[in-house]
């Protein structure tokens, strides 16, 4: 919270009343805080963002639960990670629905990111251009040759969204290096 | 102008007088209340049994209505406190019916202890059950409906605690109306029942309270 604003509560109350300007405020200041929550938990600036959209409708959509009788960010941070919570379920399902065994991505590239033909090193500028997590995820698996799991653990994520990310990079460099 | 400024000023032009939702405590005071004038008059038109003066002196059956009506109504603040994002900042209440169920389960199982030799078991079977979640359809609705107002994040168990809160309005009934002494028939088909309507309300929860 900025120096120059009013405390969260109060700004909610003046917003309950119709004070637009306090409740631009107000929304402005809720994304700043959330923007590192989500930053924390998401791929990408496009999905901070969009998911920042939804949880500032559903901050609008609930106003009416908020009286500006009790502390504003608890209120603020239980729907974020409500719209949070669905959005990952939501993400997390369709990429299951769509997931491929690894081993099936690496044979259906017409050839290998491993094999002796194409390695890590050969292909190292395209892995580097990558979103930074999906090439630190390929480079431990490919250059350093830790499983799926061993990167899960390194870095803090669930094995099922280490396989995601990388089933991911495949994806990005089968469209590269395919393209004539 | 990024897309979340234009967001919050589309938002903000929108932002005219909103009335804030009544404190939890007060919505379920009248949700309480509601339910009490129900109970009555469902008492009134179908009757009391006629051993409930005599019944009143067993301490078993007392605590067993007294834990019952203890349920309703922690039932009923859980369910107005998870209508609201943040639970009104009140976690521990709105978990409280957990204890409650426990301290009705070991009561339950003392009063089925003491149920010795056991009472002979009534005629009646599904039709308790059916009669329980009869008399719990029209507050289960009023709760729901009234629920949908506001802004569970937790609506699954928003939905299984305020079916929760219905049944035992029903159940409550069935114990002031039917003559019956069986704990048995009692566990049988009130409690376990209602227990499994509970695990029912988890998906009405999502079907009606998500937004």
């Amino acid at each position: 919270m900025t120096g120059k604003n009013e405390n969260f509560e109060a700004l909610m109350q003046q917003a309950l009343k119709g004070d637009m300007r306090a409740y631009a405020a107000l929304l402005r200041e809720t994304s700043r805080f959330l923007r590192p929550f989500l930053a924390k938990r998401l791929n990408s600036a496009a999905e901070v963002d969009d998911l920042m959209q939804e949880i500032l409708i559903s901050i609008h959509k609930a106003r009416h639960t908020y009286d500006g009788g009790r502390p504003y960010k608890p209120w603020a941070y239980a729907i974020a990670r409500f719209r949070l919570r669905d959005h990952l379920r939501a993400h997390y399902a369709d990429h299951l629905r769509h997931a491929v065994e690894l081993s099936g991505v690496e044979n259906g590239l017409s050839e290998s990111v491993t094999n002796s033909a194409m390695t890590y090193e050969s292909i190292r500028k395209e892995i580097e251009k990558l979103p930074p997590r999906q090439a630190a995820i390929l480079k431990m698996m490919h250059q350093e040759g830790s499983t799926a799991r061993e990167v899960a653990e390194r870095i803090g994520m669930k094995e099922s969204a280490v396989k995601v990310a990388a089933h991911r990079a495949y994806r990005i460099l089968r469209n590269k290096l395919e393209r004539p | 102008m990024t897309n979340i400024d234009e967001l919050v000023e589309t938002l903000a032009r929108d932002a005219a007088v909103v009335r804030p939702a009544p404190h939890p405590f007060m919505m379920s005071v009248k949700w309480m209340g509601a339910a009490a004038i129900y109970l009555v008059l469902t008492l009134v038109v179908t009757g009391l049994r006629p051993d409930l003066m005599s019944k009143l002196h067993d301490p078993w059956f007392v605590a067993e209505i007294a834990a019952l009506s203890a349920i309703f109504i922690a039932t009923s603040l859980s369910a107005a406190l998870l209508s609201f994002p943040d639970l009104h900042q009140k976690r521990w209440v709105a978990f409280a019916p957990a204890f409650l169920l426990a301290l009705f389960l070991l009561i339950i199982f003392f009063s089925w202890n003491a149920d010795n030799p056991p009472a002979p078991l009534p005629p009646d079977t599904y039709e308790c059950t059916t009669c329980i979640v009869l008399v719990a359809l029209l507050p289960a609705a009023w709760i729901f409906f009234s629920m949908r107002k506001y802004a569970s994040t937790h609506y699954r168990l928003a939905g299984g605690i305020a079916l929760l809160s219905a049944l035992s309005i029903g159940a409550l009934w069935l114990r002031l109306h039917e003559l019956n002494n069986s704990i048995a028939h009692v566990i049988e088909w009130h409690y376990l029942p209602m227990i499994g309507f509970g695990i029912l309300g988890l998906w009405l929860g999502r079907v009606i309270l998500k937004w």
